[in-house]
């Protein structure tokens, strides 16, 4: 019986480590709560066992639908093998390929197409990105993930603080003021502390999101993204262009994320066509410059640059986009790859009133956004 | 309360219908000392879990409702301003020196005590539940890390005050936000979906015991499809109880168009909901089987 114990603890032990592999925090700590555990149960019983563990080593609802997996596989391997030790190597190997390795192969596969002398490279890797479409559509988990990154942004936007003080009914601040002046009805006696915080902004968004041809690869994912950001941020306008510009504010206001798809599929904007961006933002300064705009509004603008229009025009139209906005964000996609330098036409004219110049290619590259709202 | 099995039937005397994987964590949670965090959608009971604890447990619930903004002043404790400076007034004219007199105005009675005070100096270990965690600020959450690991509270005019009992921690979450690494370390976790069919039809039958068992299935696979839908609110648990409770006070013993459409305000509590669910509701009843029953009327 002893040796059985023993070997059993052995087992768990083994099994967290297997867990760890397997992108679990699991600490010391809990591999000794999930020992004393297996002493306040009937570890016999399958069921019993699988329960203690999972309540004591998963920390996520994440976790929570992975570890049925993971255990079942764990202990089948285990009554396979006897030495289970061999068993870490072999894991190891299975673990799954980095996401970001998806993304670079695109981006070799982007600039591949500008320089012939590494042609066997480009094609292999078009291939590839061909066949990881997918990666433009976020998977549901990595949405929720997403999702959260979002709403921890949009937290903290709405938290940016002024300069001046609001009324709070918290413990702050004292207003030195109010407080005196709502004590002089007691004789001056300070009865009542009134209480002030400082006030805050509210950051006001606007994106406008380049659906060209050449943004295509990028399109299905930076629409995924502005409707997640949409759904949780209610300060913000969305529009989308390529030869002409679409308000989808509303649109993305909706529940249901593959209605919103449809329904932009259905709008024949342009999707896929050439970009004339000196055009859509002259349309969108006219038509919502004047109420859109102000000095609480930041305006990122999701796009590549290239441009087939008028440069002249998007050159003035930047101007006045800057100088009535609190700020001006570009994010290129292809502004992530080492040796990109913005000369494309269009991103050249637009450059000296962008005020942030970031890439966005990933979700990670958009978390990182939050580092200049 | 030395056995898992132990835990359901002392639940389940409370009128709490759960299953295993519940009642797994509820009693490794007591046998280890550990906090338990519980998230889940809203309206499957994870605020209910706390109050049926300490029910069973006989002792007391003491609740922290966080909110954004939420700061140790209405966590902790929170001196009482107003009677401090009356009594400083009254005793103006007392001979009392200036130490006496603090003394007495930074002594307990002028000590207001907040729920995680009150919890740690509790006369027996009570159920402190520490509600929708993922509301308050991180600042808020890293601040009551420390308090969960130490189980003291320091006032900086009278001194530390240590815990009597550790007090049987619930947290709850319905992840508003993610919630820290560090946080969820000391926890165990616990994630509550909505029931499936045959343990929201025991439910209702616990809760409503009048109800007529046509009615009741009827209702709860009706409940079980509208979840389905795309909803701006869905309902939980207690709309579905409320809505068997109503029906069965109107002495109705079976579902139709008419009745679901008049009492469809028990449980969606948004216009676009009830719209959308008016316009499909004959699809919906026929998905439940209700339809076939309208069709010969």
């Amino acid at each position: 019986m002893i040796t059985r114990l023993t070997s059993l603890s052995k087992n768990v032990v083994q099994f967290c480590r297997f867990l760890r592999l397997k992108g679990f925090a699991i600490a010391v700590e809990d591999e000794a709560s999930a020992l004393q555990a297996l002493q306040l149960i009937d570890y016999n019983n399958n069921k019993k066992f699988f329960l203690a563990l999972r309540s004591i080593l998963c920390r996520s609802k994440m976790q929570l639908n992975e570890f049925d997996d993971l255990f079942h596989e764990y202990w089948k391997q285990l009554d396979k093998i006897i030495d289970a030790k061999i068993k870490d190597d072999a894991e190891k190997k299975q673990q799954p390929v980095p996401p970001h390795t998806q993304f670079k192969s695109l981006k070799a596969w982007l600039h591949g197409n500008k320089n012939d002398d590494i042609e066997e490279t480009a094609a292999y890797s078009m291939q590839e990105s061909l066949s990881k479409k997918d990666f433009s559509a976020v998977p549901d988990d990595e949405m929720d993930e997403l999702m959260q990154n979002i709403k921890a942004l949009s937290r903290r936007l709405a938290a940016k603080s002024n300069r001046r003080y609001e009324y709070s009914n918290k413990i702050d601040l004292p207003d030195l003021r109010k407080t005196l002046r709502k004590n002089l009805r007691r004789g001056g006696e300070l009865l009542d502390i009134v209480h002030q915080k400082p006030k805050r902004n509210r950051v006001k968004l606007l994106m406008l999101c380049d659906v060209s041809k050449s943004m295509e690869l990028y399109t299905a994912f930076l629409i995924q993204f502005l409707y997640a950001f949409q759904q949780v941020y209610h300060r913000m306008e969305t529009f989308v262009f390529s030869t002409s510009l679409t308000r989808i504010t509303t649109l993305l206001k909706q529940k249901n994320y593959n209605e919103v798809l449809r329904t932009l599929g259905a709008q024949d904007s342009g999707w896929g066509g050439g970009t004339r961006i000196g055009e859509s933002l002259d349309t969108f300064v006219t038509e919502y410059g004047d109420r859109l705009l102000g000095s609480g509004t930041i305006v990122i603008i999701l796009s590549d640059g290239w441009d087939t229009g008028n440069t002249e025009q998007l050159e003035k139209n930047m101007e006045i986009i800057h100088l009535k906005s609190k700020k001006v964000i570009w994010l290129n996609p292809l502004a992530g790859y080492s040796s990109y330098s913005p000369d494309a036409a269009g991103m050249e004219a637009a450059m000296p009133y962008i005020d942030v110049f970031a890439p966005a290619y990933s979700a990670e590259s958009l978390r990182r956004l939050g580092k200049w709202l | 309360m030395n056995q898992l099995k132990d835990i359901k039937q002392m639940l389940l005397a409370q009128g709490y219908i759960t299953d295993d994987a519940v009642a797994m964590s509820l009693f490794l949670s007591l046998q280890l000392n550990k906090p338990l965090l519980v998230e889940g959608p809203a309206g499957v009971g994870k605020t209910e879990i706390a109050k049926v604890m300490a029910s069973a447990l006989q002792t007391d619930l003491i609740r922290l409702q966080c909110y954004e903004g939420l700061d140790a002043t209405h966590a902790l404790y929170e001196w009482n301003y107003q009677r401090q400076l009356l009594h400083l007034k009254m005793t103006e004219h007392d001979t009392q020196s200036i130490d006496e007199k603090e003394k007495t105005i930074f002594s307990e009675s002028f000590l207001m005590k907040r729920p995680l005070l009150q919890a740690i100096t509790h006369f027996k270990k009570p159920v402190l539940l520490i509600d929708e965690i993922d509301r308050s600020d991180e600042e808020f959450e890293s601040f009551l890390l420390e308090v969960l690991s130490d189980w003291q509270i320091t006032i900086p005019e009278t001194g530390t005050i240590r815990a009597t009992h550790i007090p049987q921690v619930i947290l709850t979450g319905n992840r508003t936000r993610a919630l820290s690494e560090a946080l969820r370390r000391r926890c165990l976790y616990l994630y509550i979906d909505y029931p499936g069919f045959e343990k929201e039809w025991l439910i209702v039958k616990n809760k409503v015991p009048g109800i007529d068992a046509k009615l009741g299935e009827q209702l709860t696979k009706f409940m079980q499809e509208l979840r389905l839908q795309k909803l701006e609110k869905i309902p939980g648990i207690a709309e579905t109880l409320d809505w068997a409770m109503a029906l069965s006070a109107l002495h109705i013993d079976h579902l139709d168009k008419n009745i679901i459409e008049q009492t469809l305000g028990v449980i969606l509590k948004d216009w676009r909901d009830t719209r959308q669910v008016q316009l499909s509701l004959t699809e919906l009843m026929k998905k439940t089987g209700i339809i076939s029953k309208v069709d010969k009327l």
